[in-house]
């Protein structure tokens, strides 16, 4: 953990040879771009894990913000770093599932409807099989208070989550979260502490 | 401000989020509101939980490789649908000077394909199946490296690291238990298989070689849950000097707050002259924690009022 805060402290910065790479990638060279994908996706995965919290979603949205990055690549024009950029897109494209996954759990009855459709499994079977702990690491880890600060992380709004992962688990600075999200610093703190007190009222004495 | 509006500015801290003059403003008030530094207290407590609980499940370690594998699948895809026009352009400017260098470059391509075509396949070294028979069917050679590659004789010679599966159930107190339970301690790949380990050594803690290797994962380890582990373990024997001396350390370089804060007050009912409560007041006198600090500058006071 402590790793992933040093490499995020040092992250808001482009170095020479990072710049040198997206110059490469941008004129269509792979490696270059398969380079700059091994630099910044241990990060990624991370985040995409984290907020989906099962492992096939988890690549879709690892997959998505690389293929994104990889066709837009030429509109990058170095007023950001490129970790901003692409946690940009990582996290537009997490919230962006977890919009789809509201939207169908909306749509969807939470019990298979059995009569018309015998062989759809029901919604609850299908979230249970996906979930975080249904995953045997998860479980072999997670125990009790695992479960509980999941079940607690689901009570946030969206902007809470993202940015209490981004602070919490990945180690951004506020200011760069706020700019990840097309926001300020400020807002980002009120997200922060609007986070932490929802999660200790859920969670009281861990 | 109010004590309400201060609670913002304790989780910030927490987070390193506040300017300087924020810090002093959040410093004043707590060296005269008890309440609110038991709030910081909590507040760290709660943070280091929940950082430690992250730290131990991080992705599956096969996630990385099946998602790199699918993004190059989808990118090959990419690139071949792609119209000849887009592909990468390169120079192909046919000079003759550069017509001269590509038909030496086949030239010596072809010659060195002939020469190695007629050289005699060099007989194994002796030795090389029984290696062979050690190379695991089910398991893994890892850290392969090539240190040599002679085309004369079209040997090549390998270092690395065979890694077989392994299932085994020991008592903890056996030797062989602790060697793999130290193993699993050294595991830089899985923060996960070090914090089971340090849990389970934990409660071995008594014994000078669990207690050694504990010290070592508690200040060394990156993984903040494996170190919180390890203090868990190390804790009921704070007042023993090779503990205390690896506590004053953690308490001088840890860079979380919530490890700081537990040191802190794991040293503190051992603190029982002035000389250890100076040591812990000067290690603790610019910590960016709050309760860090107040607590070590506390103790001169506390055993001064003993005495």
């Amino acid at each position: 953990m402590e790793a992933v805060l040093r490499r995020a402290e040092q992250a808001g910065y482009d170095t020479d040879e990072e710049k040198l790479l997206i110059e490469q990638a941008q004129s269509g060279n792979r490696e270059a771009f398969e380079e700059l994908v091994r630099k910044h996706d241990r990060d990624i995965l991370r985040l995409a894990f984290h907020m989906l919290g099962n492992r096939e979603e988890a690549r879709e949205v690892f997959q998505e913000t690389f293929l994104k990055a990889y066709r837009s690549l030429n509109r990058f024009r170095f007023e950001s770093s490129f970790y901003t950029w692409i946690y940009r897109i990582a996290t537009n494209v997490s919230l962006d599932h977890l919009r789809k996954r509201q939207t169908l759990k909306e749509e969807i009855s939470y019990e298979s409807d059995t009569e018309s459709n015998p062989d759809r499994p029901a919604l609850k079977d299908t979230l249970a099989a996906t979930t975080y702990y249904s995953n045997p690491e998860r479980r072999l880890y997670g125990r009790e208070v695992g479960e509980r600060i999941q079940e607690a992380l689901k009570t946030l709004s969206e902007k809470e989550r993202l940015v209490f992962e981004l602070r919490h688990y990945q180690g951004l600075r506020l200011r760069m979260i706020g700019e990840i999200m097309g926001s300020t610093e400020e807002t980002a703190k009120n997200y922060l502490f609007r986070a932490t007190q929802k999660l200790r009222a859920q969670l009281g004495k861990v | 401000m109010s004590c309400q509006d201060f609670q913002r500015q304790i989780v910030l801290d927490l987070y390193g989020e506040l300017n300087e003059g924020e810090k002093v403003g959040l410093e004043t008030h707590l060296y005269q509101c008890e309440g609110c530094r038991q709030a910081v207290k909590e507040q760290s407590e709660f943070s280091s939980t929940l950082a430690s609980e992250a730290s131990a499940f991080d992705f599956p370690s096969d996630l990385l490789v099946e998602s790199r594998r699918a993004l190059a699948d989808q990118l090959d895809q990419i690139e071949r649908k792609r119209p000849w026009w887009r592909i990468p352009t390169f120079s192909v400017v046919f000079t003759p000077m550069r017509m001269l260098e590509s038909a030496a470059l086949i030239a010596m391509g072809l010659a060195f394909g002939v020469y190695i075509s007629n050289q005699q396949t060099v007989p194994a070294p002796a030795g090389a199946n029984a290696i062979a028979e050690t190379l695991p069917q089910n398991g893994l050679v890892s850290n392969v490296r090539i240190v040599s590659a002679d085309s004369s004789t079209a040997t090549v010679e390998f270092t690395g690291d065979i890694v077989q599966p392994l299932r085994f159930t020991g008592r903890i107190e056996d030797d062989t238990t602790r060697r793999l339970l130290f193993s699993a301690v050294q595991d830089s790949m899985n923060p996960g298989s070090r914090m089971q380990a340090v849990e389970v050594l934990a409660r071995e803690s008594s014994e000078p070689s669990v207690k050694e290797v504990l010290i070592h994962a508690f200040l060394n380890d990156d993984s903040l849950g494996v170190r919180l582990k390890a203090f868990e373990g190390l804790k009921p024997f704070a007042g023993d000097e090779q503990v205390r001396n690896a506590f004053m350390q953690a308490l001088m370089s840890d860079p979380n707050d919530g490890v700081r804060v537990a040191v802190v007050d794991a040293l503190a009912p051992f603190t029982k002259n002035e000389a250890a409560a100076s040591s812990i007041a000067e290690a603790t006198k610019y910590d960016d924690n709050t309760y860090v600090r107040l607590k070590g500058q506390g103790l001169i006071h506390t055993v001064g009022a003993q005495k």
